[in-house]
Parts: C-alpha cells; sequence; structure tokens
C-alpha cells in the first residue's frame, strides 16, 4: 500500500524528495537481546545472547559469553548449551519435533530469562511462484509462496527470503485469517524502495510453521517497517514471547527452503 | 438528574418575566440583495437602545419583542451597507431587510463577523470564516480549500503537510464533528488528504467552534465545523467556474419561482489522470476525483420553505488491474422551515449520510476486495424561540441511526464473518441566549445525550483484553445504553468600549470513534460504535478569553486560555492490523488524555491590507494502561507552537496580492533509540512513546489574482501560486536505513513533498 501511495504522489508531480538528516537521539536503555530458534531440521540448534547498542554506536554489538542456557520440552527433556564464543551457544543432541513444546531458559547478568514456543506441525512448501507485473512501464516480479494451507484454522507462516546468497532485511508474514484452507495466493510484501528483483536473480525463499506469539512478534516488526508515508503504526519493540523485558524471540518452528529464478 | 431539570425549569421562567409587559413582535428574515441568499448572524437592534439585541438564525430569521411604540431597526453585517428601518410597533409586524453586498468596494474581509461581535457576543473559541476572503489565500496547486484555511487558524493544527487532517485543541482528527447542510461527512478530504471535499464554490459560510458549542451541537469532542451550502441565486440565473492545473470546476445557479426559490448546482472534477494517460507508462493509471454539490429551495408560502441538498464525492485509485480503489461520501438533507409563530421558528431535517470504502487487490488470478462503510439516517428537530428581546433559545432534539460496517473481506476462499453493526445516538437540548444588560450576555444550555447499542450481532466483551462473555443481541433488540448530561456555558462580560473578557466550560461526549493506522487520515480509516466495551469518550473544558480592538475595530486581538480533560480515549495495542484483526475490540486500551494551552489571533479587518497573525502555545499528552508502561506521554498532535501569518493586500482595484507563513513545531513521534542484530537482520529498540520531535515546519506561500476589466455581465479573474515559496523541504516522514556506506551506521531519512509546486487558476463568472 506505501508504495502505491508514493508512487502515485510521484507519478502524480507532487515533488517528493528524500534526504539523509541528522536527528538528536534519546538516550538508550541497553538490554538483553536473546535469539533462540529450534527446527524440525537436523541440529544443532543455537542461542545467540548480545546487548542492544545505541543507534549512533557504529560498533558491533557486544555478546554475552558467561550465560547458562538451557533448552527442555513438554516431556521434560532438558539439555543445556555449550558456548562457542561470540554470544552464541549450541545444542548437541537435541532433536526438534513438530508438536512439542520447547521451554528456553537463560540465566544472564544475574537475571532470568525465559521463553516458551510450540512447533506447528509442517505444512507442505510445494514452490514459489513468481508473478510479473507490467506497471507503468516498469516491469515488477512479486514471489507467491504456494502451499495448501490446512483446514484447522490458526496457521501462521514466517518467510525469509535471500536473493543471490543475500538475506533480506524484511519480514514477511502470512496467516490463514482471511483464507482458510485453500492454496495461498498472497504475496510476500516486498518493499521494493531496498530491493527489486531482476531477471536471473537466484532466490531463496524459507517456509517457517510459526506459533501465534511468535507471528505477532515478527508482524509487529513488519508493521512497523511499513509506517513510511501514507501512516503506519506507532513503532515500539515487540511484544516477545521472552519474560522479564529482554529483546529478541525464541522460536519453535519447522522449515522447508525452496530455490527459482526471476523470469 | 430531577435537580438539573429544576433548575431548567427555574432559569424558564426566570427568562419568561419579561412576557407580562404589554408588547409587540416584530419578525422576518434578512437576505443579501443581490442574490437572495439568507444570511445568519446578522445583528438587529434598535437604535438608541443598546441593550437591545438579537442576531438572526441559521436562515436568516430574527424576532425581537418591544413594548409598543416608535422605533428604527438597524441591520448589521459586516460587508454589507447597513440597513436602518423606521417601524410603528402597534401589532406583531413582518419586515423584511435586503443588505447591500460591499464587496464591490474591492475590499477583502477576512471574517465575516460584525465589527465588535468578538466584544458583544458569548459564543467562545469560534471563528466563521468567509468563504470569498478564504478564496485569497494562496493554496497548494491553487485549489481554494476551506480546511487548509481553518488550519491557519488558532488552535487549529494541520495533522501534517498537505493533510486535511485537522486537530483542535489536543483532540485527535476524529474528534471533529463536519457537517455539511447538516449531514456528518465521515471523510472530509479527497485523493489521501490532499483535498477537502469541500468544493468553495458551492459554500457559503463555514463556522468552527473549537469545543464550546451551544447545545444544539453535539457528538464529537473537539470542535464542529459547520459548513453550509450556497441555496442559489433567487433572481436571476448565473454561471461561474474555474479552470486549474488539477480541477476544473463549474457551478450554475438560479431562480425556480423568481424571488421565492432557487437552486445551486456545482461539480468538479480533477484531471491529473487524463494528462497522465496520454504518456504510455501512465496509461494503467487510475487516480482522480470529483464531486457534485446540489441545492434547492422552495417556498411553499410565505411561512414555510423546503430545502433540498446533497453532496456526492468519488475518488478512484488503481493501478492497472492488480490493485483498485474507490472511496466517497454522498450526503443528502431535506429540511423543513416553518414559522409558526412570530416568535417561534422551526426547522425539521431528515439527513442522509453514507460513507463508503472499497479496495481490491488481484494476485495470482484470485480477488479479495475489502470493503467498510458507514450509513446514517437523522432526523433532528430544532426550534428557536425568540422569547423576548434578551433571550434566544434553541431547543430541539436528535435521533441517528448508525449502521456501521467494519472491514469486511471478501473474495475468492474467502469466509466472511464480520456483520453491520447498529446504534441510535440521541439527543435532546435546550440552550438559552441571554443578554443580562448591555455589558452582560450569556448562552447556557445543557444537552442530554443517550446511545443505544443495537441487535443485529454478536458483542464480545473483554477484560483485560481476555474475552468474558459473548452476547448475542437480536436483530431489532435494544442492548446497552450510556447515557450523558453535557451542561454547556459561555459569557462574556463588557469591560469597556473596546474589550470584554469571556468565560466558558463545556462537556462534550463521542460515541463513534474512529480506528486508525495512519496519522493523516486515510480511506481506509474505520469507524465503531459504543460497545459493551467501548464507553462514549468525555471531554471537559474550561477556557478563559480576552478581547480587545483597536482603531474604531479596524484591528481586533482576542485570546483564550483553555484546559481540557478527556476520559475514556481509546488506542490499541502494539503490532494490531485494524484491517485484518477478526475482532478489533479484543485489541483496544483505555485511558485518558489532557490538552491545555494559549491561543492568541490579531486580525486586520479592513483597509488595503488585511489579514491576521494567530499563535498557538499547547500541550496535549494521552495516559493509556498498556502503552508506555502506562505513564502520560505526548499525543502525536502534541506541537508546542504553532504560527500563522496571512496577509492579503489589494494593490490597486484589479490586483491582488497575498502571503501565508506558517511555522509549527513537528509531530511528536516514536524515533528508535538503539539497535540488535536479530537473525542476521538489524533490528531497532525504541523507549518512550512520541519522546521524540520531527523537525519543524515552515513554509510561506504567496499568490497574486488579476481580475479582468468585467464586459458587462462577464467577469474574470487569473491567480497564479506558489506554494512553498522558498522550498524548504519540510518533513513528511523520516524513516531509518543502514546506511550504504557503512552498514553499521544508521542513517535517518527525510521524505518531503511540495516544494516550489506552482499554480495557475482561472476563474469566471457570467
Amino acid at each position: 500500500m506505501r508504495n502505491i501511495i508514493v508512487a502515485i504522489l510521484v507519478i502524480v508531480g507532487f515533488a517528493s524528495c528524500e534526504k539523509v538528516v541528522e536527528i538528536k537521539y534519546k538516550d538508550n536503555q541497553s538490554k538483553v537481546v536473546i535469539e533462540g530458534n529450534v527446527t524440525n531440521a537436523t541440529g544443532p540448534y543455537y542461542v545467540k545472547i548480545s546487548k542492544s547498542i545505541s543507534l549512533s554506536n557504529t560498533g558491533f554489538v557486544t555478546t554475552i559469553d558467561n550465560a547458562d542456557v538451557t533448552i527442555s520440552d513438554d516431556l521434560g527433556n532438558t539439555e543445556t548449551l555449550t558456548t562457542i564464543g561470540g554470544g552464541v551457544y549450541k545444542t548437541s543432541t537435541l532433536q526438534g519435533i513438530p508438536g512439542r513444546t520447547y521451554i528456553l531458559n537463560v540465566q544472564a547478568d544475574n537475571q532470568t530469562y525465559t521463553a516458551t514456543s510450540t512447533m506447528p506441525e509442517p505444512v507442505t512448501f510445494d514452490s514459489v511462484k513468481v508473478e510479473k507485473l507490467v506497471m507503468s512501464g516498469e516491469t515488477e516480479y512479486n514471489l507467491i509462496p504456494i502451499y495448501t494451507d490446512p483446514a484447522e484454522k490458526g496457521n501462521y507462516y514466517r518467510f525469509e527470503l535471500s536473493v543471490n546468497d543475500k538475506i533480506i532485511n524484511q519480514q514477511f508474514i502470512l496467516n490463514d485469517e482471511l483464507k482458510n484452507g485453500v492454496v495461498n495466493t498472497f504475496r510476500l510484501e516486498i518493499n521494493n524502495d531496498d530491493l527489486k528483483l531482476k531477471v536471473d536473480d537466484k532466490i531463496n525463499v524459507v517456509m517457517q510453521c510459526i506459533d501465534a506469539k511468535v507471528a505477532s512478534y515478527y508482524t509487529m516488526l513488519a508493521l512497523i517497517a511499513d509506517s513510511g508515508p501514507g501512516g503506519g503504526i506507532t513503532p515500539n519493540n515487540p511484544q516477545t514471547n521472552i519474560s522479564n523485558g529482554a529483546l529478541g524471540v525464541f522460536s519453535a518452528h519447522t522449515v522447508q527452503k525452496r530455490e527459482t529464478n526471476a523470469q | 438528574m430531577h435537580k438539573k431539570i429544576a433548575l431548567i425549569n427555574l432559569l424558564l421562567l426566570l427568562s419568561t418575566k419579561l412576557l407580562f409587559a404589554q408588547s409587540y413582535t416584530v419578525s422576518g428574515t434578512v437576505k443579501q440583495k443581490s442574490s437572495g441568499e439568507t444570511l445568519m448572524g446578522v445583528t438587529v437592534s434598535i437604535v438608541g437602545k443598546s441593550s437591545v439585541g438579537i442576531v438572526t438564525n441559521e436562515y436568516g430569521f430574527y424576532s425581537l419583542s418591544l413594548p409598543k411604540g416608535d422605533y428604527t431597526l438597524r441591520f448589521s453585517y459586516v460587508g454589507y451597507k447597513q440597513e436602518l428601518v423606521r417601524l410603528n410597533l402597534d401589532d406583531n409586524k413582518v419586515v423584511n431587510a435586503n443588505m447591500i453586498d460591499e464587496t464591490s468596494l474591492k475590499e477583502v474581509v477576512v471574517s465575516s463577523k460584525k465589527d465588535n461581535d468578538n466584544l458583544t457576543k458569548a459564543t467562545m473559541g469560534t471563528e466563521v470564516l468567509d468563504i470569498k476572503a478564504a478564496s485569497k489565500i494562496p493554496v497548494v496547486f491553487g485549489e481554494k480549500d476551506l480546511v487548509k484555511t481553518i488550519q491557519l487558524m488558532p488552535g487549529v493544527k494541520s495533522s501534517g503537510e498537505g493533510s486535511n487532517g485537522f486537530s483542535v485543541r489536543g483532540g485527535a482528527t476524529d474528534q471533529n464533528l463536519i457537517l455539511l447542510d447538516e449531514a456528518p461527512v465521515y471523510n472530509a478530504s479527497h485523493l489521501l488528504g490532499i483535498f477537502s471535499t469541500f468544493n468553495s464554490d458551492a459554500l457559503k459560510d463555514a463556522t468552527i467552534i473549537k469545543g464550546n458549542s451551544p447545545s444544539q451541537y453535539g457528538g464529537r469532542l473537539s470542535s464542529v465545523l459547520d459548513v453550509k451550502m450556497k441555496e442559489g441565486n433567487n433572481k436571476e440565473y448565473h454561471v461561474s467556474g474555474g479552470l486549474g492545473l488539477i480541477s476544473s470546476r463549474v457551478t450554475i445557479e438560479g431562480p425556480i419561482q423568481k424571488e421565492k426559490s432557487s437552486f445551486m448546482i456545482s461539480g468538479r472534477r480533477t484531471y491529473a489522470d487524463l494528462i497522465a494517460s496520454l504518456s504510455s507508462d501512465f496509461k494503467d493509471i487510475k487516480l482522480y476525483f470529483y464531486d457534485l454539490n446540489a441545492k434547492a429551495n422552495l417556498a411553499i408560502n410565505s411561512k414555510n420553505k423546503l430545502y433540498f441538498s446533497g453532496y456526492f464525492g468519488k475518488d478512484v485509485l488503481g493501478v492497472s488491474k492488480t490493485f483498485g480503489s474507490n472511496w466517497g461520501n454522498v450526503t443528502g438533507t431535506l429540511r423543513w422551515n416553518s414559522v409558526v409563530s412570530s416568535k417561534l421558528f422551526s426547522n425539521t431535517s431528515f439527513i442522509y449520510s453514507n460513507y463508503d470504502f472499497n479496495v481490491n487487490f488481484t494476485t495470482d488470478g484470485s480477488v479479495i476486495n475489502t470493503n467498510s462503510n458507514i450509513k446514517d439516517l437523522n432526523l433532528k428537530q430544532d426550534f428557536t424561540y425568540f422569547l423576548n428581546s434578551n433571550n434566544t433559545m434553541r431547543i430541539g432534539f436528535n435521533i441517528i441511526h448508525h449502521t456501521i460496517t467494519p472491514s469486511t473481506t471478501t473474495g475468492t476462499g474467502i469466509v466472511n464473518t464480520k456483520k453491520s453493526r447498529k446504534g441510535l445516538e440521541n439527543a435532546i437540548y435546550v440552550n438559552n441566549s441571554y443578554k443580562a444588560y448591555d455589558k452582560l450576555s450569556i448562552d447556557y444550555g445543557l444537552r442530554f445525550s443517550f446511545y443505544n447499542v443495537l441487535g443485529g450481532d454478536v458483542y464480545n466483551v473483554y477484560q483485560n483484553n481476555q474475552l468474558v462473555q459473548s452476547i448475542k443481541l437480536d436483530e431489532g433488540k435494544f442492548g446497552k445504553t450510556y447515557y450523558n448530561l453535557e451542561p454547556r456555558l459561555s459569557m462574556n462580560y463588557r469591560l469597556s468600549n473596546n474589550s470584554s473578557i469571556k468565560a466558558g466550560y463545556a462537556r462534550n461526549t463521542q460515541s463513534l470513534h474512529l480506528m486508525s493506522n495512519s496519522t493523516g487520515g486515510s480511506p481506509t480509516d474505520q469507524w465503531i460504535g459504543n460497545s459493551y466495551n467501548i464507553k462514549p469518550e468525555v471531554a471537559d473544558q474550561v477556557s478563559i478569553g480576552y478581547s480587545r480592538n483597536f482603531k474604531d475595530n479596524v484591528f481586533e486581538l482576542n485570546s483564550e486560555v483553555y484546559y481540557k480533560a478527556m476520559q475514556n480515549q481509546i488506542d490499541y495495542r502494539d503490532g494490531t492490523d485494524i484491517n485484518t484483526t477478526p475482532d478489533i475490540e479484543s485489541e483496544l486500551l483505555y485511558g485518558k488524555g489532557r490538552a491545555y494551552g494559549v491561543e492568541v489571533i490579531f486580525k486586520k479587518k479592513t483597509g488595503k491590507l488585511t489579514g491576521w497573525i494567530g499563535y498557538t502555545l499547547s500541550k496535549t499528552e494521552r495516559q493509556i494502561n498498556g502503552i508506555n508502561d502506562g505513564k502520560w506521554y505526548n499525543a502525536k498532535q502534541d506541537r508546542t507552537h504553532d504560527l500563522s501569518v496571512v496577509g492579503i493586500y489589494s494593490l490597486t482595484s484589479r490586483w491582488t496580492l497575498s502571503g501565508a507563513f506558517v511555522y509549527t513545531t513537528g509531530n511528536a513521534v516514536t524515533f528508535p533509540t538503539g539497535k540488535y542484530t536479530l537473525n542476521n537482520m538489524t533490528l531497532y529498540q525504541y523507549g518512550n512513546r512520541n519522546a521524540n520531535r520531527m523537525p519543524a515546519t515552515h513554509r510561506l506561500d504567496i499568490s497574486a489574482t488579476y481580475e479582468k476589466p468585467s464586459k458587462k455581465r462577464f467577469q474574470s479573474s487569473w491567480t497564479i501560486g506558489l506554494y512553498n515559496a522558498y522550498g524548504r523541504s519540510n518533513p513528511y516522514s523520516v524513516t531509518f536505513r543502514e546506511s550504504k556506506s557503512d552498514p553499521n551506521k544508521i542513517e535517518a531519512v527525510q521524505t518531503s513533498l511540495f516544494q516550489w509546486v506552482p499554480s495557475v487558476t482561472y476563474n469566471f463568472k457570467f
């Protein structure tokens, strides 16, 4: 929607221009950031722990290497992860299984953070369809992930897009709120200010089946990213499934990867 | 409740005491001589008796009761030649007045109020706009725009560059009651907010009341913008119109029965898309709007008159076959004016109002349509009772039946579960304008409003956003009812010949609420009525003012201080997409708001140079549980400073120059404070809500109008204008991204619209 509005404003000749401006940022309160993923692919799985830094800081994020990290499941299995440096902790024996609920426990900086996520049953990811559109003399490629949504309501999908092996910093979340139990026809809403697909681009899409809380986390990120001209929501740190004020998310999900080329 | 009724009775009794004197009534209608349009707000007074004075109502009607005797009636109205009529009052008499328009003097009058109305009337926070004067103020693309002019008034803030949304005294954009011939207009903008739905050619006058409205108005917290269409010339036919860069307009008016009834029809359409379609690249773009205003009146006899007015407007926006949308308002008003007796004037209105939004997307052969809609049927009965020369009462009721359809989506494979909801918004009111003596006037009244939730849907009840109960309310059944008493009071005390002080208090309530993901005002915004969760919003406003005129009313200074407390304010939880969430009510959060400020306006009303300087210093905050840890935060429309300078200069009898300068503090926004990495993507961390500011906006617009010497009846003029004359890049939005040269560096990118936008407009009339 946003792109269309801006495009139209420009077309009608409402001079629109962009420039980089200097902003005086408010002080940032550094917070613990936890990124945890458990999938149905073969392990190991990783948990990354770092701390946020102020926006004007051009250095790298600080990492925490002395945390105690465990992942347990609803059958009572628990595994302690081992640090491999750079704030990364890894599992050794755990195997993610759809239908199970996983509990992450992190002790870092004298604080305890916990999170729970349930891995949904996988939905078969058939292919990625490339839709070619010619709008106002410009060719635009859209991506439609093809899968058949199960009859039962409450399925959420997240897509990670890489173009020519470079991961695209955009969030793509679909659900079955509007269309349930049918083959998907929704596009991945690519913000084409930052990404314009070209012929012969190598396109990789990873589909994740995620639970409702994880979906709402990523949906908020997507909404913030779309809050440019034409309105948008007031940005905020998304509601996460991790307790105690940490940033980040813990997600137990299934993964399937498909590749295609824009033609 | 009983106490209040007793109090009203007492007030009524007190004001009837004069009835017992031997007196007769003179009444009539005041019209403009050249066109026969009725004139509202004309002061009717008696020469030599300063304590007597009354103003004509919306339909130009007045009535004065006086002891038997000889009098000279004086009709006065700024921009018009004063009329004096000798009267021997030995019986009830009818005196109609035809006033001569003095705008042929080529002087622009910036406010259509009487010379020193600001000192004598009890109304507070009120600005009456002269549409003709407003047309001289430079605007973007040369499109005359009522709402843009109102945004230049102190206390009224535009919600963003080029936006037609406005915020009054810290209120939200949905807290303004916008009426077009009494019909509520739910989306007052075209083309994503850039143009207003009001075609200036079709309008007669507009009044904005900033929270202190008399009790015949109600239903929104912050303001009333009451816009009236022209009735049409009842003496001769006229055609007028204009050609601009963006749109063209044409208006036809004339008599139906000479001197008795008339019609007016006015249309406007943009044609940017027609030009764009000449280029093959833009062939598949659809983008235009049009609107049509029509009005007719019919005099049944000397005492009864019927009016019909209608508005129809539509925006169309689409890109090839993949995306299409259209939205628009339709309003219709049928009014019956009746002079029941020489003292009692009645107006009955049946009003229809509809706002409809449609959007469709086609992807991969499947179509998705989204529609939202609000439809009103509205009955209003209003009596103006000219009790005596000191008291004018308004008594009446209003019933509005709302049918509100939230965003519903249909299309291939979609099961729609959302239904329309109905509600009944009712009010009974009484108001009295009391001139206690020549120095003191008081306006007081009471509005009793109640809202019924009507059946036909399932209403979910949430506590802390958890579903606790589902109430199935059958079609035709009454559900929850909310009652509110809204006292209104404003008074004016004249300190001296050229100064006065004012004070006012008003409570307003609001039963319809706008859910919006956008800051400006977008066609996708949707209305929602009170429910089991959503209570009426309530605002209490107190204000104090001081007015002083200088140099025989050439200069006017008005200042007001206000404090407004708001309850039951609504926001929604972070991450809610209002268009797709199954029940928006599960995502709502409630809280309160406060707003306070000082407004000053200094006007020069006559002479070669006219105009005003308006300044507002203000603050507006919200406190909503679940947002910003429950702490107070700046509302997005909070702007510390707001300055506007408007000048119109009559260079010669043919040339008029005008300029408008605005400076406003940037909107309160939330910028990121920190960053972190998640799944190899850089994300932003946010601190307190709306703790940052957009850069300030300032701009100078200029225009020049040349009026060609008229040939017989044919008059024409050229206007050239330059919007944003010094090319300031004002912030429309600020976004953040990783720097291309150094990905570890985050840069803020500001998008601006409208730098140096020139315009040419040609207007004609014959």
